[in-house]
């Protein structure tokens, strides 16, 4: 799966952290980090890290 | 407040009742500075400053010591209250709201678009008089309520249950916190045992909405919600969708009445309803500020903050910060996102139900009321915290 944030509308709210730990994190600066390609076991999560950006800048692809 | 260097700093005195955290003063101090101190801490008022430190990693949200402030230290108001999602950080605030998530995904929203529509009609098509309208009991009031009465998936007539316990629940805001305790307590231990029938009920019959949403919310590292926290997160819905909609409704109508272009390009193109949704938020938001506290030491801005000061972020003074915005109020323009939800890990949880309900109702009130204009008898909450209308009787031409 390939994960791509667009990040011209990301606003570092950190809601895809939240419900997905294992591939967005907010770094110690504040700002978004996240894997661009994680296993799709994670699907799931990134799913609903994708549902719950409050600005929907989250796109999501298979790879 | 040893965290400014008031020498420099604009002074706001937010305490006097009569302070508006809209009024002039406001716009000329964050002319003259980012922030300005009040007695409560500081008030930060332009935009960048506002956007960075709402998500900021060495804040936190800053309601959780109010009943404490009040004098209120025990029993089933300070439980809750301690127990709140807003009041949450770290680990404890991240599973809550993973396991509460689902049930606002926006896709589930989506399918109740449809009743959203339907009551707004309905709700106009009952008005007393053909040319007007006293706006938040015959419209704001009974939209948010049964908004959440359908989300909740209880019959509409019983919204009424809804708003009046919301209400009572809502004197937990005033100063008078102490005094009005017993009633306080009165009503959350009703909504509670209304809630506590509507768990069992979907357990029983699960179906594919909301409550039934958060009774089977699981994840693997995270449990499920108990049954206290089930209810907590209900009363809290209730009381968190009801009156920041009703408001928001309100302010819109107000914002609109002094930019009647608008309202009839709004009523032309409905579409425009989510642009009309993102600028009244922007110009005229409900809640007027945020509240963070400091964590720890740190240098913000040329400003020595220091743990413990209360921060108030003011979402109307940074949303109309001119070296952001211009232009004035234009549902046609593209701009930057305002703070009206808040921001960061506590980013409002339903926003996408706000949104789509707002969405849905302002094109049709603009359709269905042309011309609209605020009549004598209006009244309105203090001009600070969260804001609205207590009345607003509205004139219009009526629609042909
Ligand atoms: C126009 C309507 C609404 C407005 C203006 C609004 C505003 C806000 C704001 C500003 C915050 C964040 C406070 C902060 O950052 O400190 C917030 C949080 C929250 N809102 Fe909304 N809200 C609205 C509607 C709703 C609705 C309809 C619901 C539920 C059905 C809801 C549930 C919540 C919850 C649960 C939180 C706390 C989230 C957390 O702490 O993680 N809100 N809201
Ligand atoms: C989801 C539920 C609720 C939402 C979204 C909501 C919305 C808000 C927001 C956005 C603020 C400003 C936040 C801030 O200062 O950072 C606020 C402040 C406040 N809310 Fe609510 N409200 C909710 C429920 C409640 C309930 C249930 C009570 C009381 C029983 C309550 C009492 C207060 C008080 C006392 C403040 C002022 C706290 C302060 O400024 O430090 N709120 N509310
Ligand atoms: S939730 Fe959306 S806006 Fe927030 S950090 Fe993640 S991608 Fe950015």
């Amino acid at each position: 799966m390939k994960v791509t944030v667009d990040m011209t509308m990301c606003q570092d709210h950190g809601q895809c952290a939240i419900a997905a730990p294992e591939v967005f994190r907010i770094n110690d600066e504040g700002h978004l980090e996240y894997d661009a390609e994680p296993g799709d076991d994670m699907l799931e999560y990134v799913e609903e890290a994708a549902d719950v950006c409050p600005v929907q800048a989250i796109l999501i692809a298979d790879s | 407040m040893s965290a400014t260097s008031p020498a420099v700093a604009p002074i706001l005195d937010v305490a006097d009742p009569a302070f508006s955290i809209t009024a002039p003063e406001v716009h000329a101090a964050r002319e003259r500075s980012w922030y300005a101190t009040t007695p409560y801490g500081i008030a930060v008022l332009r935009y960048d400053e506002m956007s960075r430190l709402i998500k900021h990693p060495k804040l936190r949200q800053g309601s959780v010591a109010w009943p404490a402030h009040n004098g209120v230290t025990e029993g089933p108001f300070a439980r809750w209250w301690a127990s709140w999602i807003l009041n949450k950080e770290g680990a404890e605030h991240h599973r809550l709201r993973r396991l509460m998530n689902p049930a606002f995904s926006p896709k589930l929203i989506g399918g109740l678009v449809p009743r959203f529509q339907a009551l707004a009609s309905e709700l106009i098509d009952g008005f007393s008089a053909p040319d007007q309208c006293e706006f938040v009991s015959e419209f704001a009031e009974p939209y948010a309520a049964r908004v959440i009465a359908i989300m909740l998936g209880i019959p509409e007539e019983e919204w009424p249950i809804i708003a009046r316990e919301s209400v009572t629940i809502g004197l937990a805001m005033g100063v008078t916190l102490r005094e009005d305790l017993p009633q306080i307590e009165d009503a959350l231990a009703r909504l509670y045992a209304y809630c506590d029938a509507l768990i069992a009920d979907r357990r029983k019959n699960p179906g594919d909405d909301f409550v039934t949403a958060l009774v089977n919310a699981s994840r693997e590292e995270d449990g499920r919600l108990s049954d206290t926290e089930l209810r907590d997160a209900m009363v809290l819905l209730i009381f968190g969708g009801f009156d920041t909609t009703r408001n928001q409704l309100g302010l819109a109508m107000q914002t609109f009445s002094r930019h009647l272009d608008q309202w009839a390009l709004l009523a032309e193109r409905p579409e425009l309803g989510r642009a009309a949704v993102e600028e009244v938020m922007r110009v005229n938001p409900t809640v007027r500020w945020v509240t963070r506290e400091v964590l720890e030491d740190f240098e913000f801005e040329g400003l020595e903050l220091t743990a413990g000061t209360t921060v108030h972020l003011y979402s109307e003074s940074a949303g109309t910060d001119p070296r952001v915005f211009t232009g004035g109020f234009d549902i046609t323009a593209e701009r930057k996102p305002h703070f009206g939800f808040g921001g960061g890990a506590h980013h409002c949880l339903g926003h996408f139900v706000a949104r789509s309900d707002m969405s849905e109702a302002l094109p049709l009130l603009a359709r269905r009321m042309p011309d609209i204009r605020i009549l004598a008898g209006d009244s309105w909450l203090p001009d600070s915290g969260n804001t609205g209308p207590v009345r607003l009787p509205i004139g219009f031409t009526p629609a042909s």
